[in-house]
């Protein structure tokens, strides 16, 4: 039985319709990440979830149990419906100490002080903080902050836990070390989490599903695998992973492929296959779109290339990342030595590439 | 403070046996009924338009008399006085039982309009006829309305001795005095429009003064205490139709303050007390209202608080017996009675104010 | 769907306690007589009299004049101070912050019998000065005078409203200015006024409202020349006709009421507008004081040249005059110095009391108003409702009766309301018609407070489990909790220079410094009058440096 499920749930703000009908489960002990770009109503379904805003149609349940059913007339306060919530900016009481912090959740279920005392200390020392209960918020660092913050949340077991942007405040570094921590922790103590963010990496290192909203919709819903290797739409191939993107029109269909007249196209140049997703008559205008890592730069002209100009090479480290251009065509692709300034070939797998 | 009031309780207690008993002299036997009711009231509420710091002395003086009868004093301006009986009577809720104000006209409204209890005072007879109206009103005090004058700024021979001098003054000196008179505003004060119709009905010249007054760009004012701060301090130079008991006590502090009994007539007016009748401690009203007119009580209304006392009997400098002997027939009381309601009809009032106004402009 | 049971049923408490007193005018305001009389019609006479009044069109142009001439002064003037005193590294901007306030806190015809002593026609100022130029240079009872005073002594409420604003700011908005060439004066103009202007139009506003119901200093600086405003209008149709006719004063109460309306639709537009302001946060704005280099001196010289117009001045004439016994023309202050005043004032009857009572009503009164104004804050905080904008009207119409009618009406309520005689006459009525004068003041202090809590701290406390009264409880107030301590230190000084509003529930055992003032005013006694105001002023002022003391933020 799914843990958590929200059912064709609508919600106006200011006027606005945020969420146009949205739908989502989620099993115990996954984690579902809700992903999009800012604007697309994640955060508002995460506050919906969690009882902050209020729907004007649509059911939310957790464990079975309706908290939310605009039909019925239900409409569980937040603070009856056991969840933990991990706010973008910690919200951490400014007076309150650490143990506090933690602590008042299980004040305010009647817990005895004893049981409390053990309870936060565990919980702290879960997420390696049992020697800082006595400090107050602003004596931490932002990385502690936010561990306290998910400790405030877990101390009481809830069913579901609520991460809105849980990262985002930290600086890169600490990000992706964090990001390990939390999955992590989430395996070990079995959580059941809904997690906002607005990262597809982020998204799909934590999350054993996607869920990939737009402009209030679910535009698509999947394993991470599933959204990036299978991109249903040219939202989800665009907004996962990093992409060149290539207009043109479309020339010809065969056995769910097509093939790409790249806008500037030479006489000569050949046409640029790639699998079709949806439906699309040829000669129309057609979007390509490849990862970044799928381009490969080849020895000379030939099935699925192009040639292009370099426009610089940049050096990350581990790898080289190119900036290739052709009047309005721009490609970027990565390989593993700098390259000579001029003219190169460049192959476009035709299995990596999808067209739209 | 603490030790006089101390020591006034002590006096008070040692005091009790005797004092609950003693009839004060010349009253009749049965006033000590009165006495015993009183103090089984045990408070008297005053709603007063003089100052608390005024009339300290007599509210301490009543203590060592009737230790066991507290007063209750409201000090509060006149029309609020006015506003917040007639309000508590409609509602039916408990109020002053003795109203004592310096509005004389409201005071004679509220006995006309039978919000009074009459009562024949055991020191009726010692006050004169004027004074009292159907034993309901009672006139406690024989304040001269007179002229202020800044010493140090007014040459001797300037300094105005009658009405008609002062009309002359301003037309004489009028650069020197132009903007340097003040008086109260009959528009904006009460007090200040019964003086002024008085004046009018007094003296055939009163209108010559008031277009004199408009001449000179006279400066109206709405409280005594603006009138004689800005007179000593230079500001203005002469102060018209002033509470004599005010100038007399500011005066005592300041030498810079000259007073004029004016010899041609001087009013005097009275504050005006009367117990409601639906006060609820009246026998304590009573005890008040008597000791106040009494002679003890006068002799501190003179010579304490400064406020004139009415009775021929007291002697001082502020005594009705002063400033007769000194204007003798000059002295125009202001008369307890139907008259003052006159001053209320708003048809003549307004009439007068447009009378007035035109006198401003020098008309 | 969720039940708003509670947060509606303060509101309605609180609406009841507003329109109860002003329900009661509005319809005296229709009657021939007292509403109590025994005969009473309805009538529109009242009306018909007041409008065709020459003196309410003199007086509500008067007040029009003075309303928009002090806001021009007290807005700008305002605004660069708290500029100055937030923004810059101006030396003593610490210890000149408490000065800045000062006004706020001292009654109106206290300061205005001050300016009197000091710079009226013969005061210690204006004798000097007409010895040197043959003529006195200004006349402080002039129209002109009047707005001066006025607007220079509005300026704290500016003040207050620009400077917490201001503190929101980041400074790389300043910084980025300055880098692009422009010095602090053009920094104060271009950016951070501009970034502030809802918080300034709001306060306008206030000054400009405020500027209606003006009574102290005109009652003192206007009466010489007999200028009438709007309250002193009021006082005037209380003898007109002899007896007091309160029809005549409730139709002025509506017509202020009237004016109240568009402003407050005014500022209710001008704060929906203020969205557009978003680079303003409530916390994490960095915030470095701008140099001001040379132009330091400037800049003290303007807020010192300040300080002395509005405060030095009048406390040093009502000062002087407490320590003297005559004054003015011709008079050697040095020949007249005497402690006398302040000896007679130990004698004054209810002295001790009153100093107690304003005390009492002060702390205990003030203290109980914040928990009031909180409790009615926090009933509309974070509601998006028609019942918040019905509060919003709500706690500006007490503004729009003058003290005097607030408190004349508040009597009313307690006497013809069944069950509430008891109360007549105690420091309870009189708190509570403190508490419903100054509600809007207090309103606005709490819910500035509540502003800076950021929403999460609180969903944060939902979500954990906590029901809203336990959010209110356990996170909101304890975070707000300095915030409460300035409003009631704030509320504390103006219930101890309130002077107006309690003269009609004044008796024994309730008598307060204020209102004992204006009493003393009527009959004369200027030396207790003075030394009196000065014994108030040294409480404000200690509570000031109490305050400091403890730290507390006088901007909420």
């Amino acid at each position: 039985m799914a843990e958590l499920s929200v059912e064709n749930v609508r919600l106006r703000l200011g006027g606005m319709e945020i969420l146009k009908g949205v739908s989502m489960e989620l099993e115990r002990g996954q984690v579902v990440a809700l992903l999009g770009p800012s604007g697309s109503g994640k955060t508002t379904l995460l506050r919906a979830v969690a009882g902050l805003e209020q729907p004007f149609a649509g059911r939310i349940s957790l464990g079975g149990r309706p908290v939310f059913d605009a039909g019925a007339r239900i409409d569980l306060p937040a603070e009856k419906r056991n969840l933990g919530l991990v706010f973008q900016s910690y919200a951490l009481w400014p007076h309150r100490t650490v143990f506090d912090n933690v602590a008042y959740g299980l004040k305010l279920r009647g817990v005895g002080s004893g049981e409390i005392r053990q309870r936060v200390e565990q919980v702290l020392g879960q997420i390696g903080l049992g020697q800082h209960a006595g400090r107050f918020p602003h004596q931490l660092s932002g990385g502690q902050q936010q561990r306290v913050a998910l400790a405030r949340a877990l101390v009481y077991s809830p069913p579901v836990i609520l991460l809105d942007e849980p990262l985002s405040n930290l600086d890169a570094k600490l990000r992706e070390e964090a990001r390990a921590w939390l999955r992590e922790l989430i395996v070990t103590l079995h959580l059941s989490a809904l997690c906002v963010t607005h990262d597809q990496v982020e998204a799909m290192a934590i999350a054993d599903r996607i869920l990939l909203l737009n402009a209030g919709q679910v535009e698509q819903a999947g394993t991470p695998q599933e959204m990036y290797g299978a991109p249903k739409s040219l939202f989800v191939a665009e907004f996962m992973g990093a992409n060149n993107r290539l207009d043109g029109t479309l020339a010809e269909r065969r056995d769910g492929y097509a093939a790409l007249a790249v806008a500037g196209k030479a006489q000569d140049e050949p046409l640029l296959w790639g699998r079709m997703q949806g439906e699309r008559a040829a000669g129309g205008p057609a979007t390509g779109i490849v990862r970044l890592e799928s381009v490969r730069p080849a020895d000379g002209p030939g099935e699925n290339r192009l040639g292009l100009e370099l426009v610089t090479s940049m050096y990350l480290g581990e790898r080289w990342e190119y900036l290739f251009h052709r009047g309005p065509l721009k490609v970027r692709a990565y390989g593993d030595r700098e390259l000579a300034p001029g003219r190169h070939w460049l192959e476009f797998p035709p299995d990596r590439v999808w067209l739209f | 403070m603490r030790n006089t009031l101390l020591g006034a309780a002590v006096a008070g207690l040692l005091a009790l046996p005797a004092m609950a008993q003693t009839v004060p002299e010349g009253y009749p036997a049965s006033y000590k009924d009165t006495i015993a009711a009183a103090v089984k009231e045990g408070k008297v509420v005053v709603y007063s338009s003089t100052d608390a710091a005024q009339v300290r002395p007599l509210l301490d003086d009543f203590k060592t008399l009737y230790p066991n009868v507290t007063v209750e004093y409201n000090d509060l301006n006149s029309t609020e006085l006015y506003n917040r009986f007639i309000s508590e009577a409609a509602a039916g809720a408990g109020s002053g039982d003795v109203l004592w104000s310096s509005a004389m006209d409201l005071q004679i409204k509220l006995v006309n309009d039978g919000y009074a209890q009459a009562y024949e005072s055991p020191e009726l007879k010692a006050l004169p006829q004027w004074s009292v109206w159907k034993n309901e009103a009672f006139g406690t005090t024989f304040e001269p309305v007179i002229f202020i004058y800044n010493k140090r700024l007014v040459p001797d021979g300037d300094v105005p001795k009658t009405h008609a001098d002062l009309a002359k003054l301003l037309e004489a000196k009028a650069a020197e005095y132009k903007g340097k008179v003040t008086a109260y505003d009959p528009e904006r004060s009460g007090v200040g429009y019964l003086f002024v119709t008085q004046d009018a009905a007094v003296s055939p010249g009163a209108r010559d003064l008031f277009r004199a007054f408009g001449k000179s760009g006279i400066k109206l004012y709405t409280s005594a205490g603006a009138m004689l701060e800005r007179v000593t301090s230079g500001e203005h130079l002469i102060g018209y139709n002033i509470f004599g008991s005010y100038a007399l006590t500011r005066s005592k502090k300041d030498p810079n303050i000259g007073i004029v009994y004016p010899e041609d007539y001087t009013l005097v007016m009275s504050r005006v007390a009367f117990i409601p009748k639906a006060a609820k401690n009246p026998n304590a009203a009573k005890l008040f209202l008597d000791y106040v007119l009494s002679k003890r009580g006068q002799t501190l209304v003179a010579n304490q608080a400064e406020l004139f006392s009415i009775r021929d009997d007291v002697a001082g400098e502020a005594t009705a017996k002063a400033v007769n002997a000194k204007l003798g027939d000059k002295v125009k009381p202001i008369k307890v009675g139907p008259e003052l309601l006159s001053t209320l009809d708003q048809t003549k009032r307004l009439t007068f104010i447009k009378q007035w106004q035109q006198a401003m402009q020098g008309k | 769907m969720r039940t708003s049971f509670p947060r509606i049923s303060v509101i309605l408490v609180t609406a009841l306690v507003v329109l109860a007193p002003l329900g009661l005018v509005f319809y005296q305001s229709f009657l021939d007589n007292p509403f109590f009389a025994p005969k009473i019609q309805f009538t529109l006479s009242a009306y018909e009299y007041v409008l065709t009044d020459e003196d309410f069109h003199s007086a509500f142009l008067n007040s029009l004049m003075i309303a928009t001439g002090m806001t021009a002064i007290a807005v700008p003037l305002g605004g660069i101070l708290a500029f100055l005193v937030v923004r810059t590294d101006l030396p003593g901007r610490r210890w000149l912050e408490p000065l800045l306030l000062l006004p706020v806190f001292l009654s109106p015809v206290v300061l205005a019998f001050g300016y009197v002593v000091a710079a009226g026609p013969v005061g210690f100022l204006s004798l000097p000065a007409e010895a040197w130029f043959g003529f006195v240079p200004w006349d402080i009872y002039s129209i002109t005078g009047l707005v001066l005073v006025a607007g220079l002594t509005h300026v704290p409420h500016v003040y207050l409203y620009a400077s917490s604003a201001l503190r929101g700011v980041s400074s790389d908005l300043e910084e980025a200015a300055r880098v692009g060439g422009a010095g602090p004066w053009r920094v104060a103009i271009d950016v951070s006024l501009p970034m502030v202007m809802p918080a300034l139009l709001y306060a306008g506003v206030l000054v400009f409202f405020l500027g209606f119901e003006l009574f102290g200093l005109p009652l003192v600086l206007g009466d010489p020349q007999g200028i009438l405003v709007m309250s002193t209008y009021l006082y005037k149709l209380t003898n007109l006709l002899g007896t007091p006719s309160y029809q005549l004063m409730a139709v002025v109460v509506v017509a202020l009421v009237f004016v109240t309306f568009p402003l407050v639709v005014l500022q209710r537009t001008l704060l929906r507008q203020a969205g557009k302001y978003v680079t303003m946060k409530g916390k994490g704005a960095r915030q470095t004081p701008l140099k001001l280099g040379g132009w330091k001196w400037l800049a003290l010289g303007l807020l010192a040249l300040w300080l002395v117009a509005t405060v030095v001045i009048p406390l040093a004439g009502i000062g002087l005059r407490s320590v003297v016994s005559s004054w003015g023309r011709g008079v050697t202050l040095a020949d007249q110095l005497t402690l006398a005043h302040y000896r007679d004032l130990w004698e004054y009857p209810n002295l001790i009391r009153g100093i107690l009572n304003t005390l009492g009503i002060g702390v205990i009164g003030g203290a109980l108003s914040v928990a009031c104004y909180t409790a009615v804050a926090l009933a509309a905080h974070r509601w998006p409702s028609r019942w918040v904008r019905l509060l919003d009207f709500l706690v500006l119409v007490p503004r729009a009766m003058p003290g005097l009618v607030a408190g004349l009406a508040i009597l009313w309520i307690f006497l013809f309301v069944p069950g509430l005689g008891y109360l007549k006459s105690t420091m309870i009525s009189v708190w509570i018609a403190y508490s419903v004068v100054w509600l809007a003041y207090g309103m606005r202090l709490i819910s500035s407070a509540l502003l800076q809590v950021a929403p999460e701290l609180e969903e944060g406390a939902r979500v954990v489990g906590a029901g809203p009264h336990r959010v209110n409880l356990d996170v909101t107030i304890p975070l707000i909790r300095f915030g409460l301590l300035g409003s009631w230190l704030l509320i504390f000084m103006i219930f101890v220079r309130e002077y107006s509003t309690g003269i009609y529930l004044l008796g024994p055992g309730t008598e307060v410094i204020g209102s004992l003032l204006v009493s003393l005013w009527g009959t004369g006694d200027i030396d207790l009058i003075s030394a009196l105001s000065v014994i108030n002023v040294a409480m404000v002022g200690v509570g000031l440096l109490a305050a400091l003391r403890l730290g507390v933020r006088l901007h909420g």
